[in-house]
């Protein structure tokens, strides 16, 4: 010993290196060898070579026969063998019961599957105008008119964005921007004139619009663009579509064919989740261009609803602070009267998206109710998962039994459980994920967005998961798994469980009343809309919309008109055409001020203006009531005014308003009353109709409206192209039908409609599922009775209903829930309409027959099955 | 069990297990390989063609004792099982087989020390 002690030791750091690395069992031997070498060595060749050598000795042990473990020596702790056990079992489980699991992994992959759907979508509109860096501190200016009817814009006067600037301190920036949709560009020093018709057209900003919002420049000096008259900045993608390659700086765009700007900078490509879609910027000084009146400082009455005022607050100032100051700029700007009517108030950048009053895209109430909706689903789809589980389980007595003798406890049979129903789900999930992807792309079309579903990328959806599928296997797991590891073992061994053992069969019952509320709270709520949405579009809006063009008048000079109409008058299958500035019913609209006959004070409502000549009348087959029809003449101001505006005036009869004289604050116009049309809807059905007048004037005229013959319909809507084609030949020919136009309208509800029936759709489906799986556990549970009671004489009939009446019972009961939340709900949407259907208890006889019809046909094929089994094959083993 | 299976390195080591048995282990194997071949052999090196032998069923083997220089841990003694003494003889027989079939003066000429 005292030999060694004096020797040195071999480096003791790579003897706990071999230690960690090699395999217990043979680290004796291992271990034994390197030190009986190392002594050998030390002693031939002294010790600094045997040190040396000691590395090499130790490589050559870094091999995996030295590292592998003997399996039973794993050293790790207990519960992964259990894990790996529980999820051995649970494959072999799922393996076997083939029906059963399909049947909960497609009712999971659905749910899930709408819920990552739901979950992107209401995560794509919260994530709207977030990325500006400023955000928290950015404001709009809206307006509010206290007339008769509040009513809401997100526009402001033009003169407003400047006052505030000058006269409060409590901005950093503030900035102007107009914006003017569907606009013609061309460029008239391209090679063959190109010309573009943007649809979201264009915008008037002053500079400061791009200190406040992030939209940077690529290329231009942020602190001189747009300060320049005539100048221009628009995207990178639109500087690329007109000019490809070369670089769009200094290039020339020519706008409505009249007015040049020149190109000083681009910008950064605009992201997806903006709601300030316009990709091309003008100069805020050439507002005068499109009306000098409006951009003067003196356009105070004039609130349009694309004229926004965006804010920077300093850090320290508080929107309160503003919101109080705002009625002072009223008070010096409009005289006492007015100043009572216009009333300003802030609204914070992450509003806009979510306030339809001030234009908005969809309210945050909607997204609720998405994600309620979702949440539903994901319910439904747990619910059969605990339905079949429970039933399933009495299967499985003897299986829990053996165990339980073995000397299973509780807690790991309900692991074992879990570890099932955590299997199940996880497949479900991958076919979820599936599904969504095939989905993603009818999503995106249905709503006309740009969704992506990118897990890795989306730091959101990849905490989303994982916490739905916990909930999911803790939601449906824990219940079938409490249930399993209660069952008594002598109970289970004699196979002498029975239905109540398993417990909660009023539970089960429960969930599937559940279910059925729920698909029929979605059913319901689908015919509704659905019904809505036909009453919208085949209801009588008072005019003719069917087999109408419409197509705009670039050029308004008389002339043109006169020639066009007469050219397109010849072509055959045109019956009439007017000249207008708005089909009866249209999306944008003119209102204006009144006064009427001697009055001398305004009316306390605005009137909506159509300009259209002395066919309008006719082309889309307004009724006059009372008087005559507008005369052509351009000369003699004539007005017609609709059955409401009659009303609203406060005269008693039609006939008392003609002849009358009338001023509308539209161009100073006074003129004669000299008829009434009766009321048709100049707006969606979500509104009311408004007071109104028809008067002449060839400078509204935007608008041709063409009834054609319905029979040859393709060739009259060519022969008209030709024509517009040849009297325009600087601009985009664009028709559209008016059926179609109006049809817009309806887009958002439309949205929902194709949205509710979809998710109407998965939760029947998985409802019908859960309801197959569970009769076909019914049916072999029942084999004898319905042996027995076959053998003594029971009918076909009364064995199917033996099963029938149960789930009858339930959907009956599952009716009586929804009915009044359906009713509650769906006349809240109605609520919407100011015209609309009324809820008849023919849509509930349809919802419940629907659902009641789907459930048989479900149950159907199972009892049937049952029914006609012969008695000796289930009784003949007793 | 093929002849191709046994390695050159394996036959060498086979061959040293059986010169030392009854006291054949990887550390004199080790050390008389590398006497032999004048290059270095590590102990992990015959340990893993030690255990291979084994899987083959060329080798068998028994703990041994401990010694003072192992630091009281035991070592693992080999012995040649009947495969291997069969393996090592046909090895052998080719071998020779082949050599005398060599024609005299057909190898090139060199000078043994």
């Amino acid at each position: 010993m005292s030999t060694r002690a004096r020797n040195p030791q071999p480096p003791r750091w790579l003897d706990k290196l071999v230690e960690r690395f090699c395999a217990p069992h043979l680290l004796e031997q291992v271990m034994g060898d390197l030190h009986e070498r190392y002594y050998r060595r030390a002693e031939r060749e002294g010790d600094a070579k045997a040190r040396r050598m000691y590395w090499r000795e130790v490589l050559a042990y870094m091999r995996p026969t030295i590292f592998k473990r003997r399996s039973y020596q794993y050293t790790k702790p207990i519960f992964t063998d259990m894990f790996r056990n529980y999820f051995r079992i649970a494959s072999r489980n799922v393996y076997r019961s083939k029906v059963y699991s399909l049947i909960n992994v497609l009712g999971l992959a659905l749910g899930i599957a709408s819920a990552i759907l739901i979950f992107t979508l209401v995560k794509y509109h919260l994530s709207f105008d977030t990325f500006h860096s400023k955000a928290s501190r950015i404001y709009r200016v809206t307006t509010e008119s206290h007339r008769e009817e509040i009513s809401y814009s997100g526009g402001v006067p033009q003169p407003l964005g400047k006052a505030f600037r000058n006269d409060y301190t409590f901005a950093e920036r503030v900035a102007r921007v107009f914006r003017s949709p569907d606009r013609l560009v061309s460029l008239p020093y391209s090679k063959d004139n190109l010309k573009f018709q943007e649809r979201e057209g264009l915008a008037y900003a002053e500079p400061e619009f791009f200190d406040i919002l992030d939209f940077p420049l690529i290329q231009g000096d942020k602190n001189t663009v747009l300060t320049e008259p005539n100048t221009a900045v628009l995207t990178e993608r639109i500087a690329k579509k007109y000019f490809g390659s070369k670089d769009p700086v200094g290039q020339i765009i020519r706008i409505d064919n009249k007015w040049d700007f020149r190109i000083t900078g681009v910008l950064l490509d605009l992201p997806v989740n903006t709601d300030r879609r316009q990709e091309i910027y003008l100069s805020y000084s050439n507002l005068k261009d499109e009306s000098a009146w409006f951009a003067s400082d003196d356009s105070w009455r004039s609130i349009n609803g694309d004229m926004h005022c965006f804010i920077l607050l300093k850090p320290n100032a508080l929107p309160s602070g503003v919101d109080k100051a705002l009625p002072e700029l009223s008070k010096k700007y409009y005289n006492e009267h007015d100043a009572k009517i216009y009333r300003f108030k802030l609204q914070h950048l992450s509003d806009i998206h979510f306030n339809p009053d001030l234009g908005g895209y969809v309210a945050k109430k909607n997204l609720w109710s998405l994600s309620l909706i979702g949440l539903f689903l994901i319910i439904t789809a747990c619910v059969n998962f605990i339905n079949l589980a429970t039933a399933q389980a009495l299967g499985r007595s003897k299986e829990i039994g053996v165990r339980k003798v073995l000397g299973s406890g509780r807690k790991q049979l309900f692991w074992q459980f879990m570890a099932e129903t955590a299997l199940i789900t996880m497949l479900a999930l991958v076919s979820a994920f599936a599904l969504a992807q095939v989905a993603v792309p009818y999503v995106n079309q249905l709503f006309g967005i740009q969704l992506r579903i990118n897990i890795f990328q989306d730091v959101y959806l990849l905490t989303f998961l994982p916490i739905l599928l916990l909930v999911v296997i803790l939601l449906s797991g824990s219940y079938p798994g409490l249930i399993l590891a209660g069952f008594q073992p002598v109970l289970a061994l004699k196979g002498k469980l029975s239905q109540k053992h398993v417990g909660g069969f009023s539970l089960r019952r429960a969930l599937v009343v559940t279910q059925f509320a729920i698909s029929q709270l979605l059913i319901i709520g689908t015919i509704v809309i659905a019904n809505q949405m036909r009453y919208s579009s085949q209801a009588d809006m008072g005019f003719r919309k069917d087999a109408i063009v419409m197509f705009p008048v670039p050029k308004k000079e008389k002339s043109t008109i006169s020639t066009l109409n007469s050219e397109i008058s010849r072509i055959a299958g045109v019956e009439k055409v007017t000249f207008c500035s708005h089909a009866p019913v249209s999306p944008d609209f003119v209102n204006v001020i009144v006064r009427f006959d001697s009055r001398t004070e305004y009316e306390d409502f605005d009137v909506s203006v159509k300009v259209g000549n002395d066919q309008y009348v006719s082309t889309f087959d307004l009724q006059v009531i009372a008087g005559r029809n507008l005369h052509p003449s351009d000369s003699v101001r004539e007005f017609l005014l609709n059955e409401t505006a009659v009303k609203k005036l406060g005269v008693r009869s039609t006939n008392d308003v003609i002849g009358k004289r009338m001023w509308i604050g539209l161009n100073d116009w006074e003129g004669v009353i000299v008829g009434v049309v009766k009321d048709f809807h100049n707006k969606s059905f979500h509104q009311t109709i408004d007071p109104l007048c028809i008067t002449t004037s060839n400078d509204w005229y935007f608008n041709c409206a063409v009834k054609i013959n319905p029979a040859n319909l393709s060739p009259t809507v060519e022969a008209i192209e030709m024509i517009w084609k040849r009297t325009f030949p600087d601009h985009v020919y664009e028709y559209d039908f008016l059926d179609e136009q109006i049809a817009r309208f309806y887009e958002l509800d439309n949205m929902i409609l194709r949205l509710i029936q979809a998710f109407a759709g998965i939760s029947i489906i998985i409802c019908c599922l859960g309801l197959y799986g569970l009769v076909s556990f019914m049916a072999v549970h029942k084999t004898k009775e319905v042996g027995v009671r076959k053998v003594l004489g029971a009918s076909l009939q009364s064995i199917l209903w033996l099963f029938g009446k149960e789930f009858t019972r339930l959907l009956i009961l599952a009716f009586v829930i929804a009915a009044p939340l359906a009713w509650w709900v769906m006349s809240n949407w109605l609520e919407n309409f100011t015209y609309r259907i009324e809820i008849r208890t023919g849509i509930f006889v349809l919802a419940i027959s629907a659902t009641f019809v789907l459930a048989m046909i479900t149950v159907g094929y199972q009892s049937l099955k049952a029914a006609l089994a012969n008695p000796v094959d289930s009784l003949r083993n007793e | 069990m093929r002849r191709s299976d046994l390695g050159e390195f394996e036959e060498l080591v086979l061959l040293a297990v059986a010169v030392f048995t009854p006291e054949a282990y990887s550390v004199v194997i080790a050390e008389e390989l590398e006497q032999q071949t004048g290059k270095v052999v590590t102990t992990g090196a015959v340990h893993a063609a030690l255990q291979r032998l084994e899987n083959k069923g060329l080798v068998s083997s028994q703990m041994g004792e401990a010694t003072p220089e192992r630091g009281g841990r035991r070592k693992r003694i080999f012995k040649v099982t009947v495969a291997g003494s069969r393996i090592l003889h046909e090895v052998r027989n080719v071998r020779n087989n082949l050599w005398s079939r060599i024609a005299p003066r057909t190898l090139p000429k060199i000078k043994t020390t």
